[in-house]
């Protein structure tokens, strides 16, 4: 596997892949895949966590208003889940890179072993040169789906694939949140020209001035003060 | 045969799949017979019945799609496999269930389901619901974070606990046996398939020893402890050889084939005649 500094945590909306009227983009997709793969070409292991299952279920079944009760909303992201899989699939298979899909639940961090197998399918994956594709296990989930839109989640990830650095594409406008490990403060680059270029350039400062500080932590405080 | 016969008025199966039944002896993915049973699938569907699959083949998918010739031997390996078989997997059941406009959804499960309460309510709430909107499900372990090797045991005990989750009246389980012998085929030219049996006790149990899949990881034992479970839940249970898919056909007509594991309910029905 690639070096630890390497691996790169994208985390990705559904209003970032999505039209205005909540059907699914494909052209911003495409465009994600190919940066995601081009960022995996320059060396990086990337690991992708991304919502919308629930919201393409809607969209396959052209159920008109978004479901309410959280039964629906299971239902709907298993339907949905299987279809965003494929997409990205489709997305990637262009730039000849290969995606797994890896199911969590929120249990994951509590149960060693669990937490063990999750890990070690993470870096065999990055060392296969495989791009997960990560979400939450809906069906079977406890909390109320969807609900902290995967930040919880992200930060397992992170944790679990040693990440450096954690990207959050949030909104349509090509915007990116930067996070480095230790650190709490977001980097923002407006254009995903310069992404590539940015991402080097805070691996470099990063490995430079390594803080030791602990990743889940700082991510924390990201969510806080999101949701605060 | 007037158990047999039963099988007709079955409203909701568990039709479950082995990786023997979906691939050739090198393991890669058979998309004739994959196609096959989906047409199967979705006509009996067609016909009002709540279909539910569980479906193995996610490592068997992942290799295919690696062009690795044998299977990986270490768990990181093969979980690395499953969890970009599964995406594969069920890209591939989207696609051939497209053709007969039915729409699917995918559920990865591990075995904790049946020992969480919440997980439990969680799970058959979803799969009732995905029912009533007349899609069906494909059902796999969620082998990414199982802590077994393979807690299921190639989906056998899954799909046990899958038919009685959902209460559902038939499991069908396809692989690539005919059926319970009444001694070893391989050794024994007088080896008959047994067509049904009412009570699961220590000689079916003893029978169910001697035989053995080549490719599945679940013998006959996970098949015999899976119907034990169904029995128990009023569930018919039916092993017999997934290799053409259509005989799920000939099973709902009442024929002959495979095993029928006969559950309390149904013999009740014939006791006052």
């Amino acid at each position: 596997m690639g070096n630890f500094y390497e691996n790169i945590v994208v985390k990705i909306e559904y209003t970032a892949i999505s039209n205005t009227n909540g059907h699914i983009d494909l052209r911003k997709m495409e465009r994600l895949a190919m940066i995601l793969s081009n960022l995996h070409n320059s060396g990086k292991h990337i690991l992708l966590v991304s919502s919308g299952a629930i919201a393409l279920g809607t969209n396959r079944l052209k159920v008109s208003s978004p479901p309410q009760e959280l039964i629906e909303k299971q239902a709907l992201s298993a339907i949905g889940q299987a279809e965003l899989i494929k997409i990205y699939q489709n997305c990637f298979e262009s730039y000849n890179q290969i995606v797994a899909q890896v199911l969590l639940t929120k249990d994951v961090m509590e149960n060693q072993l669990r937490m063990i197998n999750a890990k070690n399918t993470f870096m065999k994956l990055m060392e296969m040169n495989i791009i997960p594709v990560i979400n939450e296990n809906d069906t079977v989930s406890t909390d109320d789906i969807e609900l902290n839109d995967n930040y919880p989640l992200t930060r397992n990830v992170a944790y679990l694939s040693g990440a450096t650095m954690i990207i959050i594409k949030s909104d349509i406008d090509s915007e990116y949140d930067l996070l480095l490990k230790g650190e709490t403060k977001t980097h923002h680059i407006f254009d995903e020209e310069k992404l590539l270029e940015k991402v080097e350039e805070l691996m470099n400062s990063y490995k430079e001035n390594e803080s030791g500080s602990f990743f889940p932590e700082s991510i924390k405080e990201i969510e806080l003060s999101k949701y605060n | 045969m007037l158990y047999r016969k039963e099988l007709k008025y079955k409203t909701r199966i568990v039709i479950k799949i082995g990786t023997a039944s979906l691939s050739f002896p090198n393991g890669r993915l058979n998309f004739q017979r994959i196609e096959r049973l989906v047409r199967v699938l979705s006509s009996i569907h067609n016909m009002g019945k709540d279909v539910i699959l569980v479906s193995s083949g996610a490592i068997a998918a992942g290799a295919g799609r690696l062009g690795l010739k044998s299977k990986p031997a270490d768990l990181a390996s093969k979980q690395a496999l499953a969890a970009l078989g599964q995406a594969e997997l069920i890209k591939i059941y989207q696609k051939f269930f497209e053709e007969y406009n039915q729409t699917v959804a995918q559920i990865l499960l591990t075995r904790d389901v049946m020992t969480i309460p919440i997980r439990n309510k969680n799970a058959r709430n979803t799969l009732r619901t995905l029912l009533d909107m007349n899609i069906i499900p494909i059902i796999n372990e969620n082998d990414t974070i199982a802590t077994e090797e393979i807690e299921f045991g190639d989906n056998d005990t899954l799909s046990a606990y899958v038919a009685t989750l959902i209460e559902a009246d038939l499991l069908i389980m396809l692989s690539d046996i005919d059926g319970l012998y009444s001694a070893d085929p391989k050794t024994d030219n007088t080896a008959e398939i047994i067509h049904s049996v009412h009570y699961i006790d220590e000689k079916i149990e003893e029978l169910a020893k001697g035989a053995s899949t080549n490719f599945s990881t679940g013998g006959m034992i996970t098949k015999i402890s899976a119907a034990k479970l169904c029995m128990k839940d009023n569930i018919d249970t039916i092993i017999t050889n997934g290799a053409s898919p259509e005989i799920i056909y000939d099973i709902l007509d009442g024929e002959k084939v495979g095993t029928h594991f006969v559950s309390q309910k149904v013999k009740n029905l014939y006791t006052h005649e």
